[in-house]
């Protein structure tokens, strides 16, 4: 099999070049020595499906891609050794296992085939099913390349947002809120001296005591403009999620024009009982699962439609035909709880 | 330095006058002491329930400020009443030991042994313990005795004295997370592999369970005359849950059994074959 020669300038993922250079590295090394099998592990929205597609884009003829949109049988696993392609790409593999008895039967078989395979298995997971599998099925041992997207920094951020548009095409309003958000601003103050009859105005420093405490301004930052303010403040409500980034900013962008004061923040009061916290932590990991499937797992002892029916209302699922997932402004705080009551091991 | 004989200390103590204000003073001192204790044993407990995974670490300080509130109260009432000087309230010290000690002692020994218990933590607010023949989950360390309340549902007041000449064995030792063991029995002539492959995922799927390295789980077999024991042990992930977490899992695991033609023993298991038995047997 030729290698093909892969140049890192072509990579077009901003934020992940890191990554695709190890990935770039590994498939350099197939056929000489052992393989090393990949696992791409993020958040929801954390960028997974992106970095694949970038490898799919560069290794086109070489990778078979195989996406994993719901929980599967056994049947719908192709035949991986009759493919011609030696890097198999599957995303979303927290589909191979349910939390059910019996429910990780498949991920085993899948774990025995990838073994003994003499093709590249480059893999994608969500990073709370990956947590909780590595505890049962060891999965770190299968993989000797383990990627973890971490959370993205504002500037990448503001980069893979901008990237989408032309600079004419935007306009950063400054709607007065932006002070507010600022980690200080400049003002001017009227002081009354005792040997002058009339009031001076003199510079002065106001510091945003709540934005230094929660968020601490980088090094050198003297001046923050209203761009990287309402960036800023999208990542900060994203935690640094990029898909959820994207979505604020896209809720905020109306007309070309995008102020700190159009980007929403939403308010999270969770208060759920084990059957609801155990179901919510089933949805998060699998990321959407079908109806059907949660009542497999729930089993007798929960009552899924009530179970589901609350979390919809408290907004922290959104349900699309059949189908939950977490709402992704709920995302941060779903999590937050969901470690907090060591749901999340 | 010339020594001071006891009789002159005692003697030279100037003891106040006890009158109407002397007395609502230390009445107001007394209530002001409990009420602080109830308000911040009500405030912590509430802080603890609220803050999930690090409930134990607030309850652990609950005795330790009581016991704080009582040493000041008490200090308040002398000062209010003779103040001495330190060589006085030395003298007086063991005067007062003394008396105690033959007057009350059993619950003398009750204080000392609360001393020991905030102290030394055998057990704290939240753990599950067993003393004695008695076990369930701390609600309150007092002065004098330590409060449990058992699986059935009972308050047991148990003196703080027994630390000193009754085994305490602690489920969790201070942690929210506890080991449980779930026994299941099957019939000798059944498969023990899928059964155990059963039990195992039964208990890493339930809803009540927490896996990590620091809370590991294993399923063990072992084979009796009329039967073979299957058992499970892993994490409860709050200990209040343990039993809902042992009938879960029995539950769901027995379903399944059923269904891959797993049958029960025909002869009942041994009480000593299962701790956990032994343990409802003592309630």
């Amino acid at each position: 099999m030729t290698d093909t020669q892969i140049d890192n300038s072509e990579c077009s993922v901003i934020g992940y070049e890191e990554e695709i250079e190890t990935i770039t590295d590994v498939i350099k090394r197939i056929g000489s020595g052992a393989l090393e099998h990949i696992a791409i592990i993020s958040e929801p929205m954390g960028g997974r499906t992106t970095l694949v597609h970038e490898i799919q884009r560069l290794y086109k003829d070489r990778v078979y891609y195989f996406p994993l949109e719901f929980v599967i049988t056994q049947s719908k696993i192709p035949d991986f050794r009759a493919l011609s392609e030696d890097i198999i790409l599957i995303d979303n593999c927290q589909f191979l296992a349910t939390w059910k008895i019996g429910g990780f039967d498949l991920c085993n078989h899948f774990l025995n085939l990838l073994i003994s395979s003499k093709k590249l298995f480059v893999t994608t997971w969500n990073l709370f099913s990956w947590q909780s599998l590595s505890q049962v099925l060891h999965l770190d041992a299968y993989f000797p390349k383990i990627l973890l997207l971490n959370k993205m920094d504002t500037p990448v951020l503001k980069q893979v947002i901008l990237s989408k548009y032309k600079k004419e095409e935007i306009r950063f309003l400054d709607d007065g809120a932006t002070e507010r958000s600022m980690f200080y601003s400049k003002i001017h103050k009227d002081v009354s001296l005792p040997f002058y009859k009339e009031k001076i105005s003199i510079p002065w420093i106001k510091l945003n005591f709540s934005l230094i405490f929660w968020q601490a301004p980088r090094k050198n930052r003297v001046q923050i403009s209203v761009e990287d303010v309402i960036f800023e403040k999208i990542n900060r409500i994203a935690r640094g999620n990029p898909g959820v980034g994207i979505l604020l900013w896209e809720e905020a962008f109306k007309r070309r024009e995008i102020s700190i004061g159009s980007i929403p923040e939403y308010a999270y009061f969770i208060s759920l009982d084990i059957n609801e916290s155990f179901i919510l932590f089933i949805i998060l990991s699998m990321e959407c699962i079908h109806e059907i499937d949660l009542k497999d797992v729930a089993g007798s002892e929960i009552d899924i439609a009530q179970t589901l029916y609350r979390l919809v209302q408290q907004d922290l699922v959104i349900e699309t035909n059949g189908y939950y997932r977490i709402s992704p402004f709920a995302l941060g705080p779903v999590i937050d709880y969901l470690k907090k009551n060591r749901r999340l091991w | 330095m010339s020594e001071i004989p006891f009789s002159n200390v005692t003697a030279e103590i100037p003891i106040k006058t006890i009158d109407a204000n002397l007395i609502i003073y230390i009445c107001l001192i007394i209530i002001i002491a409990y009420v602080l204790n109830r308000f911040f044993g009500y405030v912590l407990m509430q802080v603890s329930e609220r803050i999930g995974s690090y409930r134990t670490s607030v309850t652990l300080i609950i005795p330790l400020v009581k016991l704080l509130i009582y040493a000041f109260a008490l200090y308040y009432i002398i000062i209010a009443v003779i103040e001495p000087s330190m060589t006085q309230i030395l003298a007086f010290s063991g005067f007062f030991g003394a008396a105690i000690g033959f007057g009350l002692k059993d619950l003398f020994s009750d204080i000392v042994g609360g001393v020991v218990i905030i102290l030394e933590k055998p057990y704290q607010i939240g753990d599950k313990i067993t003393i004695g023949e008695k076990y369930g989950e701390v609600k309150n360390i007092g002065i004098r005795s330590t409060r449990i309340v058992t699986p059935a549902d009972e308050m047991v007041s148990i003196p703080n004295f027994s630390i000193f000449n009754q085994p305490v064995t602690s489920g969790n030792d201070g942690d929210l997370a506890m080991m449980v063991e779930i026994d299941l029995f099957i019939h000798p002539c059944s498969d023990p592999q899928p059964a155990m492959k059963i039990l195992k995922e039964a208990l890493i799927t339930s809803k009540y369970v927490i896996i990590s390295k620091k809370y590991p789980y294993t399923v063990l077999l072992e084979d009796f005359p009329f039967y073979k024991r299957i058992r499970a042990k892993g994490y409860v992930n709050d200990l209040r849950q343990e039993f809902e977490f042992t009938s879960e899992v029995t539950r769901r695991a027995w379903v399944e059994m059923r269904k891959a033609g797993i049958k029960p023993p025909s002869v009942i298991p041994l009480l000593s074959d299962t701790d956990n038995n032994r343990r409802e047997s003592k309630e």
